[in-house]
């Protein structure tokens, strides 16, 4: 068996599970946000109104408001806070970072675990080694608050194996939005993507992250990188540290394995309308952008400040731009400020905003007039996702939306 | 000759008429137009009018400050026909949505002078005054009369002479004495008066403190505010790019004429706090202490000043906000903001659990930070009127940086002096 079967067949209580079997397992975490906590809520409350068992395994983060422009927003967070308080769910206020970042930063997702969520990203903890999936409220409301549990069919398991070396200038998330392009949107329906290969091997915790992020927009039910002694000394650093759950697969082969050399891809943009079309940065290179964000469920790393940063010393964000910076987490703020880089980039012409996901959906900020262009580390660029429809959204790397940052128009970071 | 108050002198001087006295309706020629980020309303109003040539774009300011950066389309595009509009008509002092606060950006930036006349769509253009300047507030349709004509009737006001003396105990700053002063003169205890700022407590203060004063000088109902310039005012117009040699000063005359005089001695006051639902209901903190707080908000051009930071901060060391309360800090400004990054400040408010959000007027008009039904709200801002932080079902309060930090750790209305110093 291998990670995704060997959880289910534990939290199941069965030996074996194979592909295409239905089981009823113990979920671990239910991690849910700020647009989906009184949703759930709602149907728990009118429908199921049943005592909640371990409720503190529930966890909401507010991370698409940081501050509501609204009364009627804030009606909301107070209604997920009240409902969070009531039954003792674990709640993490305005600023504390995105719903993902904050639930590992806080050492609240372990590898081996079930966790499930409302946000469509939520398989990216499977980086960690975890089976996470993303259900619906009414399951996280029927089943997982009342009984702790969620039903599953086993996924099919894809390996994507990643190997070679990739060309200089080509960062993770260039090779993470090429193979969206490569494999296409919607072609790994329900099924398990496990990265492997030398090259993933070689990321670090953070870069390997970017991998699961992308398996919902090819459809996954699930995604994960095997657990390696890079996650375990990951998981070393995180609060609570602990690798009790742990589980590794066996190693047999998956029934489909895609194969790819790292080699191949160049630096990468998403354009409009979708994540799929995806284009290497030459073919766009020159087109203006009003806007740059460094933010969002990918891209509010440490790392992708100090790519900024580096990008930025002695240069300054061009006039026509305004260049915003959401950190993925408080903790990624206060290192920030530890290591100069909130100055450095302030004073290079950008500008900081609370851990959040920042212009994701413009709750809280990031609406864009019709005409106007925004490049970003965000992981959806949908027509009329940011304001109007009429504007554009670009996908790229932290030093492609740098680069372009200090350019006015999309840049291949050449110059 | 008559000796003359400030206001005589400073509409003497933009209107070119001599010997005013009060009462006396003039057309004055503003040296600065400040206008906001609802300036696409004088905007829209001039391609209405097929108006296309201003009197003078180098006298025109515009900042993107309230609901910046946007959230809805509707925003952002007026937020883009600024931008063009400042493009088009060669406006140099255009701030977008990242600069900060109007007020704040605009005297960091050298723009605001001793003994100019500037007007500005905002209420509390009263600040100016903490450089020497006469500033007033107006509505849209002034400023747009004043972009195309260069010029704006003013009634000369009558002047109140506003004296602090003493020293002020340790807890308490320049707020408390302003907000001591709102609840006893009252909102409209000094409708259409030019307020001067006197005494030897004055005298000292830093220009944070002067600019703390005359913005809530409007709450009294004031026309204007004025300190007079010194030595301590040269220093900042120097790092602010208006150096001494070009500086006009005016100052009022000795044995000039004032409706009256206020005094109030510094050594009499503890820290103050105004009350729902205005700005004049105002009592000593320990009167509401223990209120329970759902968010305490430090910003706005009254108190989120660099200055304002660092009390906050110094309050803030070594303490962390208490559970279930949300601290934000937004910066007036992103000079601010890099002042705060570069000497630890920001590290500590962080450090103590705040939220620190993009510089400018933030939660203080409820764009941001709104407020849930039922829910309370300290503030460091100047305005506490039902329903201007979100729900209508909420309450604002408003206290110093130092009040609002100390409350802030503890979850309820709290007196600063009780919060013992932690030294890091």
């Amino acid at each position: 068996m291998n990670l995704v079967e060997k959880i289910l067949a534990r939290a199941s209580g069965r030996s074996t599970v194979e592909p295409g079997e239905i089981v009823i397992a113990k979920v671990d975490r239910l991690i849910m946000h700020d647009l989906s906590g009184y949703l759930t809520a709602e149907v728990f409350d009118k429908r199921v109104n049943a005592p909640i068992p371990d409720p503190e395994r529930a966890i909401m983060v507010f991370d698409h408001h940081f501050s509501p422009p609204t009364e009627q927003q804030a009606n909301v967070l107070q209604r997920n806070r009240e409902w969070a308080r009531k039954h003792g769910i674990t709640l993490f206020d305005c600023g504390n970072g995105n719903l993902h970042h904050a639930v590992v930063r806080h050492g609240l997702i372990k590898p081996g675990m079930i966790v499930v969520g409302s946000d469509s990203h939520t398989p990216v903890h499977g980086t960690l080694g975890a089976l996470a999936v993303a259900l619906g409220n009414d399951s996280h409301a029927g089943t997982v608050l009342p009984y702790g549990k969620a039903w599953f069919k086993v996924p099919e398991t894809v390996r994507v194996q990643l190997d070679g070396t990739p060309q200089p200038g080509v960062s993770p998330r260039d090779i993470a939005l090429w193979l969206v392009g490569r494999i296409g949107e919607g072609e790994l329906n329900y099924r398990a993507v496990e990265f492997a290969g030398s090259y993933v091997r070689g990321l670090s915790f953070w870069d390997r992250w970017l991998f699961p992020l992308l398996c919902v927009d090819l459809g996954a039910k699930c995604s994960f990188v095997e657990p390696d002694e890079v996650t375990e000394a990951f998981v070393r650093t995180l609060p609570g540290a602990d690798n009790d759950l742990l589980v590794h697969g066996d190693g047999e082969d998956a029934a489909t394995v895609l194969r790819f050399d790292v080699g191949e891809a160049s630096v990468q943009v998403a354009c409009p309308p979708t994540v799929g079309n995806v284009k290497p940065v030459d073919e766009v290179a020159g087109t203006p952008v009003q806007w740059a964000e460094l933010g969002g469920h990918g891209g509010g790393r440490l790392e992708d400040f100090r790519v900024a940063a580096s990008i930025l010393n002695g240069r300054r964000v061009h006039p026509d731009v305004r260049f915003n910076l959401v950190p993925s987490s408080r903790e990624v703020f206060a290192e920030a400020v530890r290591e100069g880089i909130v100055l450095a980039l302030h004073e290079a012409g950008a500008t900081w905003f609370p851990p959040s996901t920042g212009s994701n959906q413009a709750y809280n900020m990031g609406a864009l007039a019709a005409g106007e262009a925004m490049i970003s580390t965000h992981a959806r660029n949908f027509p009329g996702r940011n304001g109007s429809p009429e504007a554009s959204m670009y996908l790229a790397s932290s030093a492609t939306v740098a680069a372009s940052a200090v350019a006015g128009s999309i840049s291949g970071g050449k110059s | 000759m008559t000796a003359k108050t400030f206001a005589q002198k400073a509409i003497e001087q933009a209107s070119g008429v001599p010997d005013l006295v009060p009462g006396q309706i003039v057309d004055a020629y503003p040296d600065l137009y400040m206008s906001h980020t609802a300036s696409w309303r004088c905007i829209r109003t001039l391609e209405k009018m097929g108006v296309d040539k201003l009197y003078d774009v180098d006298r025109v300011a515009m900042v993107m400050d309230h609901l910046s950066p946007a959230m809805t389309a509707k925003t952002a595009s007026d937020h883009s026909l600024c931008r063009s509009f400042a493009r088009r008509m060669g406006i140099k002092n255009f701030f977008d949505v990242n600069a900060g606060i109007a007020h704040i950006v605009l005297m960091e930036n050298g723009l605001i002078r001793p003994g100019q006349f500037v007007i500005g769509t905002d209420s509390h253009s009263t600040i100016y005054g903490a450089l020497g300047a006469f500033g007033t507030g107006v509505g849209f349709s002034e400023i747009t009369a004043a972009w195309v004509t260069g010029k704006l009737w003013v009634k000369v006001p009558e002047s109140v002479r506003i004296e602090i003396d003493g020293e002020l105990g340790s807890g308490i700053y320049a707020k408390d004495i302003m907000l001591k002063l709102i609840g006893d003169l009252g909102a409209d205890g000094l409708t259409y008066c030019s307020v001067e700022f006197t005494g030897s407590y004055v005298e000292s203060m830093s220009v944070s403190e002067r600019m703390t004063f005359c913005n809530l000088a409007m709450e009294m109902g004031a026309k204007n505010a004025f300190v007079a310039p010194d030595e301590i005012t040269f220093a900042y117009l120097d790092e602010a790019g208006a150096p001494r040699e070009e500086l006009k000063v005016l100052l009022p005359d000795e044995g000039a004429e004032y409706r009256s005089t206020v005094r109030l001695d510094g050594a009499t006051l503890s820290p103050q706090i105004a009350v729902p639902h205005t700005v004049d209901n105002v009592l000593p903190v320990g009167d509401v202490a223990g209120t329970k707080l759902d968010q305490v908000f430090i910003g706005s051009c009254a108190n989120a000043k660099y200055d304002d930071l660092v009390i906050a901060a110094d309050v803030l060391s070594g303490h962390k906000v208490a559970q279930d309360v949300r601290l934000i800090v937004t910066p007036a400004s992103a000079k601010i903001m890099a002042q705060a990054s570069a000497s630890g400040v920001l590290a500590t408010l962080i450090e103590a659990g705040a939220m620190i959000t993009n510089p400018g007027c933030g939660a203080c008009a409820g764009n941001g930070g709104a407020m849930a039904d039922g829910e309370v709200t300290l503030s460091t801002a100047n305005r506490n009127f039902q329903g201007r932080m979100g729900s209508y079902d909420s309450k604002i309060f408003l206290s110093s940086p130092a009040t609002a930090a100390a409350s802030a750790i503890r979850g309820v209305i709290t007196d600063p002096r009780e919060i013992e110093a932690v030294v890091a």
